[in-house]
């Protein structure tokens, strides 16, 4: 039973595509890192998936059930402005939601309040740092005991220690729990560490889509002579160039030729590389150029 | 999921109840102190009627000005009642949830949207309600006090005495709560939906207090010439007025006007000094038999009390149906 299946999603708002043609699958048990540009639908693709917005074409699915216009009982979703209610206290709140669910688990909220440093369960909502609130709206989204857990978000604001302590909550709840997790994030140093899984969302439409050790071996970094890229075999991603060297990112590349050094790209590279190739695509539209792949393949 | 709603109210609900206690304080209060002013001017006699046994009319007069300000204003919050409940009970609401984004954490638990709304509605109505009519009851119980030498001497119908009694001001309430809770829900702005809760709600009540008496089935009188209709007396609500010709049809207005112009100036031609009967004369000539009104006695104030609560209570249900629409569509 998949988690999560997108067949064909598309989301418009009034005339602009914010997803488009969206079509991917996530297998259990994988923590996946859903990247892209701002704007570029994550939040629009996680909020269809929590059921808060209806697709306008294509049909999601959670464990199997399609999604009408509700969450699924099997999964929490943690928005981007953490939407808890700021006037109560932590132990109000865990109470609320309590009573806003058929299956809770009380002792799990307050595990995961307990780890790290541990939250004041009288503390208002309202005055809590931003890595605490974090951490209680985790706990409260764990609290659901969800199989699939989708975070918009999490490290936005966070300073690094946060962050890193937001993660391993995380990593805690995936190792305890073998929950499936889908995050969206522009820090992708940090989600190298926890994420198998990368799914890469430009314009709506997804880019890149597979486990991470797979991807990146699937492709190439490849820095040369700007002058002699004939040589040059795969599909060509992006490329930068300086002078007379170019660095090409290539998806699967052949062997490098002779003046050529080939090295696997990390996460971080190759998701920059998709993000400039289609910022140049979109910005080389917008001027009209008939030549729109000139720089890219 | 009540306790939810319930604490996420308590702000407004604990101010709700502030305002009950010191409503019905001061309306204890200013009663006594009324009562002890119609003993001491030995008025007590003519709190039941006026008439030839109330002998001292400068006393009641006395009285009047001293008392129909803090009566009317009694009977103006009633009036206003309402429209602070949709303002500030109503619009929030849902704009403040749909404002701070926190109507997420609601609609990705396993609490149905309907069940979250109904909840939220409930508790914060509910009360507001149960208060509105227990402040209309203190003030009625304050009017009754100072009868006809108060405010309800001018009878059900007039403006302020309708507004504050039966079911109306309850409908009023409810409809004025609904109005803030759409307008919140489309708006998705607290303030927007406050102001303009407020401003269609005034206009609504405004534009809506003349039509409801015309929905009630009127009865109908009819006088001589020369003879005054008792229904502009009486305190009943007259909804129509004119003549009938000698066959008993009702002319229409412009031509009864202008036959009447014509009978008037006939006679100021002549200019003799019998003008009045010589008008009464020409009038029945002209074919202007007798004059009549179409009237609603205040016995049947119910009535149109009714009739006031149905048609605000059906925008209100209309409003409420609305708002459940939007937030399902709420993303």
């Amino acid at each position: 039973m998949t988690p999560l299946t997108a067949t064909a999603v598309g989301k418009r708002y009034r005339t602009r595509w914010a997803v488009r043609d969206c079509s991917f699958t996530i297998p259990e048990g994988k923590v996946v890192a859903l990247v892209g540009p701002n704007g570029a639908g994550k939040s629009t693709l996680l909020r269809m998936a929590a059921g808060l917005v209806r697709p306008t074409t294509g049909e999601l699915s959670a464990f199997g059930t399609p999604l009408r216009g509700r969450t699924h009982p099997d999964v929490s979703f943690l928005a981007q402005n953490r939407s808890l209610y700021r006037d109560l206290t932590v132990r109000e709140l865990v109470r609320a939601c309590a009573a806003m669910n058929d299956r809770w688990s009380t002792d799990r909220v307050h595990e995961v309040l307990g780890l790290l440093a541990g939250v004041d369960h009288d503390a208002k909502i309202g005055a809590l740092s931003a890595g605490a609130l974090t951490q209680v709206a985790i706990a409260v989204a764990l609290g659901r005991l969800p199989r699939l857990l989708l975070l918009d978000e999490p490290l936005s604001d966070l300073d690094p220690l946060a962050r890193d302590e937001v993660l391993r909550i995380v990593m805690t709840e995936v190792a305890d729990r073998g929950t499936t997790v889908v995050m969206s994030s522009h820090l992708l140093s940090d989600l190298r560490e926890v994420c198998d899984h990368v799914l890469l969302i430009d314009e709506g439409r997804v880019q890149v889509d597979g486990d991470v050790e797979g991807v990146l071996a699937e492709h190439r970094v490849l820095v040369g002579p700007a002058a002699d890229e004939a040589g040059v075999e795969g599909k060509l991603i992006g490329a930068t160039r300086s002078g007379r060297q170019s660095t090409l990112l290539l998806r699967g590349a052949g062997p490098a030729p002779a003046g050529w050094v080939s090295t696997e790209p990390d996460l971080e590279s190759l998701v920059v590389g998709y993000l400039r190739a289609s910022r140049e695509r979109r910005s080389s539209a917008q001027r009209g150029h008939a030549g729109r792949g000139a720089k890219s393949a | 999921m009540i306790w939810v709603s319930w604490r996420r109210q308590r702000a407004q609900l604990i101010t709700l109840l502030g305002v009950l206690l010191v409503g019905a304080a001061a309306v204890v209060l200013l009663r006594s102190n009324m009562i002890g002013a119609i003993e001491s001017l030995q008025l007590t006699g003519c709190v039941a009627q006026t008439g030839p046994e109330c002998a001292d009319a400068d006393a009641a007069d006395r009285f009047r000005a001293a008392w129909t300000n803090p009566l009317h204003l009694g009977q103006a919050a009633i009036l206003l009642l309402p429209a602070l409940i949709g303002v500030f009970l109503g619009a929030p609401l849902f704009a403040r949830e749909l404002e701070q984004g926190t109507h997420v954490l609601a609609f990705t638990q396993s609490v149905s949207r309907t069940r979250w709304m109904v909840s939220k509605l409930v508790v914060a109505l509910v009360p507001a309600v149960v208060v509105l009519i227990a402040l209309q009851h203190l003030v009625s119980w304050w009017l009754s006090a100072a009868g006809v030498l108060g405010p309800r001497n001018s009878g059900s119908f007039h403006f302020l005495n309708f507004g504050v009694e039966h079911v109306s001001p309850v409908a009023y309430a409810v409809f004025a709560f609904a109005l803030g809770t759409f307008v919140g829900a489309v708006s998705r702005r607290t303030l927007v939906a406050m102001t303009a809760g407020l401003g269609v709600f005034t206009v609504a009540r405004f534009a809506l207090s003349d039509l409801v008496g015309h929905l009630v089935p009127p009865q109908r009188v009819e006088a001589a010439l020369g003879e005054d209709l008792k229904v502009y007396q009486d305190g009943s609500l007259v909804t129509g007025r004119g003549w009938l010709d000698t066959s008993g049809r009702v002319v229409p207005d412009d031509r009864a006007d202008a036959l009447n112009l014509a009978c008037k100036r006939s006679v100021t031609e002549a200019g003799t000094a019998k003008s009045q009967e010589e008008y009464l004369a020409c009038l029945p000539e002209s074919g202007l038999a007798t004059t009549y009104a179409d009237f609603v006695p205040e016995s049947l104030a119910w009535q149109v009390h009714l009739v006031d609560a149905a048609i605000f209570g059906g925008l209100a249900v209309l409003l409420l149906v609305g708002t459940a629409l939007v937030l399902r569509r709420q993303s």
